[in-house]
């Protein structure tokens, strides 16, 4: 956001430019001016603020919960000391020294098993803010390359030979991987050869001009490849793939990540549909400044706002479909803690034991708060309509 | 007109293609397979597992099984792997039982969503709106398992109703009237949790859309004009602001087949989202495509509907 094209067109769209001719820097970036219109907004900045303190807790709490000795144990099990409600003492009589809470109190009850609520979402906690940061990353990611793929490359066309090679390339490494040495080797070559073809000069592919057909765009196809996305009821195809791999917390947080980047791809498209079409593209191309660094250095920066908060809210309904996907057995496999199975665990108890069903619960809805509400404070904040209106 | 319709046609005829190979790959290419579902089985030796294997097509290149499985689809003959019922056939028999709570909680939100997003739009930044926004982020934010929760414990504590399944178990009063009584009982609480997240998000969209209209010029000059205020927001601005919210008609269909699984997991109740869930666990490949291939169906006659409608609608855009 500190690239110094966002900070000049401000002050040439706003005609700011005093007599003299000479265009004068505004007295206050954008960052600035945003800043300031946020900090207007009470919810969003108590949103940023329980988003920091998350934070630091989910922080702490894998620090203070992991390792061999931890300092708060979240798997120890005290059978005696089952369903105790929040803030009860534990009773020094019935446990091992070992087996005492550090605290000697439990701060958030115990579960069916004795096992300490507070550790355990403390250890969860570590879970939620992963799976949250980890999914919207590769999300982001993966919309942030083919959004401006399409953007950028949007006009080029796609050709049959194009197809073949990937075909042909496909196929190769098939067969070399499954122990047809010769198949794919020779298939290999021929794609290869063929991607040389197609770089080479249109004249020197002449002979073969089936190759040269023109088929659909890039811009079709990523378009086509976000409508094909969007057919699948998200959360029901996140739980078929979960279901169907064995139970880790990587596999979620890239199944997440994996079926979650259309609104991204389609932003930044969006967004460098215009941008291309600005002078100060046009003025790094008149430069000779390479393509990549047009992209990265030049139009990225200033195509990410609309990305941040659509981040900031996917974060929030990451940690939403971890929590539904714990809740329904499929999530970390069970002697890690998370806020969703906590909840899981305790429903059976719910009107004996409520504290297992309201302390993550809570905790769920407070963060995902937290983070729509900074969500759409950052939207007001960075969205030029609402500058110029105050 | 026609040409738009075609081209979309056979845009969406495509989209759907993909679609199809890639729920199949994903199904199929993921580690495991349905004959290994219970290795433990002693029942389940070799020769019972070839045969297995070969009455469902396992034993076949991905290709063969994609072209058998859409084949068996489209005749109507694809059954499902584990009670040998038509899929179709289960899928439209949960489907009816999911039908009453997506049709209460629709109502539902329409109903309550325009009300509020009209007041709030009208009384812009006064303690109602505050307090109507605050309540829809937290009405987004809030995991669906755990509102169900709470609002169990509140109905079964407050009312006294068992909530838990379609009907009470054992239930024999006389008459119809309580048995109707019962079953919209168990209906609420499933209908309004599915009902929570859309008045969040239409309200604010109602509220936007209003915002947008009250500040055109049309709607400034009916003031200058000197009409009431009823009649400037519900006659002037309202009219207009309702233009989107026709086209929505079309993208509520996909919810025709979606069924919650988590709420009707909570709930017992024996809808769509359950079957999938079932099917899930069981690995029930054609009942998993089956769902995923309809809905995906739904999804596209939805846009294409939606899109037809902007067009009837609002003869400024011309497709």
């Amino acid at each position: 956001m500190t690239d110094p094209e966002i900070n000049r067109t401000p002050a040439l769209a706003d005609g700011t430019a005093p007599e003299g001719g000479m265009i004068e820097a505004p007295k206050r970036t954008i960052l600035q001016e945003s800043w300031a219109l946020f900090r207007k907004n009470r919810l969003a900045m108590a949103g940023m603020v329980i988003f920091i303190v998350f934070f630091i807790i989910a922080v702490i709490g894998v620090l203070l919960t992991t390792g061999r000795s931890p300092y708060f144990d979240a798997a120890q099990v005290r059978l005696q000391e089952k369903l105790l409600p929040p803030l009860a003492k534990a009773s020094l009589k019935n446990l091992h020294s070992d087996e005492v809470p550090r605290l000697g109190v439990y701060l958030l009850g115990t579960d069916e098993l004795g096992r300490d609520v507070f550790s355990r979402m403390l250890q969860g906690s570590w879970v939620s803010l992963t799976v949250g940061f980890v999914a919207v990353g590769i999300a982001i990611l993966i919309g942030v390359f083919l959004g401006g793929m399409a953007g950028f490359y949007g006009n080029y066309r796609i050709r049959t030979g194009h197809l073949l090679m990937l075909a042909l390339l496909g196929g190769g490494i098939y067969a070399l991987g499954s122990g047809k040495i010769v198949v794919g080797a020779a298939l290999t070559v021929l794609g290869t050869a063929l991607v040389g073809l197609l770089t080479m000069n249109r004249r020197v592919s002449i002979g073969l001009p089936f190759l040269l057909h023109n088929l659909f765009s890039v811009d079709v196809l990523i378009v086509g490849l976000v409508d094909i996305m969007l057919c699948f009821p998200s959360f029901f195809l996140i739980l078929t793939v979960v279901a169907l791999l064995p139970p880790s917390i990587y596999n979620i947080m890239a199944i997440i990540g994996l079926t979650s980047w259309m609104g991204a791809t389609r932003f930044v498209r969006a967004e460098f549909l215009s941008l291309r079409e600005r002078d100060f593209v046009t003025a790094a191309r008149a430069l000779g400044i390479s393509d990549w660094r047009i992209i990265f250095r030049h139009m990225v920066p200033n195509a990410m706002a609309p990305v941040f908060v659509s981040a900031t809210i996917g974060i929030a309904t990451a940690i939403l479909t971890e929590a539904g996907l714990s809740f329904l057995g499929f999530g970390v496999p069970p002697p890690h803690a998370t806020w969703g199975n906590i909840l899981s665990d305790g429903k059976d108890y719910i009107f004996d034991a409520p504290w297992l069903t309201f302390v993550p619960g809570f905790a769920i809805l407070v963060v995902v708060l937290a983070f729509n509400l900074f969500g759409e404070g950052l939207r007001d904040a960075l969205n030029p309509r609402l500058r110029e209106r105050r | 007109m026609l040409a738009f319709l075609g081209r979309s046609a056979i845009q969406k005829l495509i989209t759907l293609f993909f679609v199809s190979v890639v729920s199949f790959l994903v199904i199929h290419l993921a580690p495991g397979e349905p004959s290994q579902i219970n290795p433990l089985n002693p029942k389940f030796t070799q020769e019972v597992l070839d045969r297995y294997r070969k009455e469902f097509h396992l034993d076949q290149p991905l290709q063969i099984q994609y072209l058998y499985f859409y084949r068996d689809l489209f005749s109507g003959k694809s059954v499902s792997w584990v009670d040998n019922r038509p899929v179709l056939e289960k899928i439209l028999e949960r489907t009816l039982n999911s039908l009453p709570l997506f049709i209460l909680g629709t109502l539902i939100t329409w109903t309550l969503s325009f009300p509020i997003g009209i007041r709030a739009a009208i009384q812009r930044g006064g303690l109602y709106d505050r307090t109507t926004t605050f309540f829809a982020y937290l009405l987004i934010s809030i995991p669906g398992f755990f509102f169900a929760y709470i609002l169990i414990i509140l109905v079964v504590r407050e009312f006294h109703v068992s909530v838990i399944g379609m009907d009470t178990f054992g239930l024999s009063a006389e008459g119809w009237a309580p048995p109707l009584m019962d079953r919209l009982w168990h209906m609420l609480l499933p209908s309004v949790l599915g009902a929570a997240g859309g008045i969040a998000v239409l309200s604010r969209y109602v509220r936007n859309q209003m915002l947008e209209v009250e500040n055109q010029d049309y709607v400034r000059t009916a003031k200058a004009k000197g009409l009431s205020a009823d009649k400037v927001h519900y006659k002037h601005a309202l009219r207009n602001a309702l233009l989107p919210f026709v086209t929505m008609f079309g993208l509520i269909l996909p919810g025709l087949i979606g069924g919650s699984v988590i709420i009707e997991s909570i709930f017992s109740w024996p809808g769509m989202g359950r079957l999938a869930y079932e099917a899930i666990l069981a690995r029930d490949y054609p009942v998993i495509l089956a769902d995923n291939f309809i809905s995906a169906i739904l999804v596209l006659v939805g846009t294409f509907i939606s899109d037809l409608l902007y067009m009837v609608v609002d003869p400024r855009i011309r497709l």
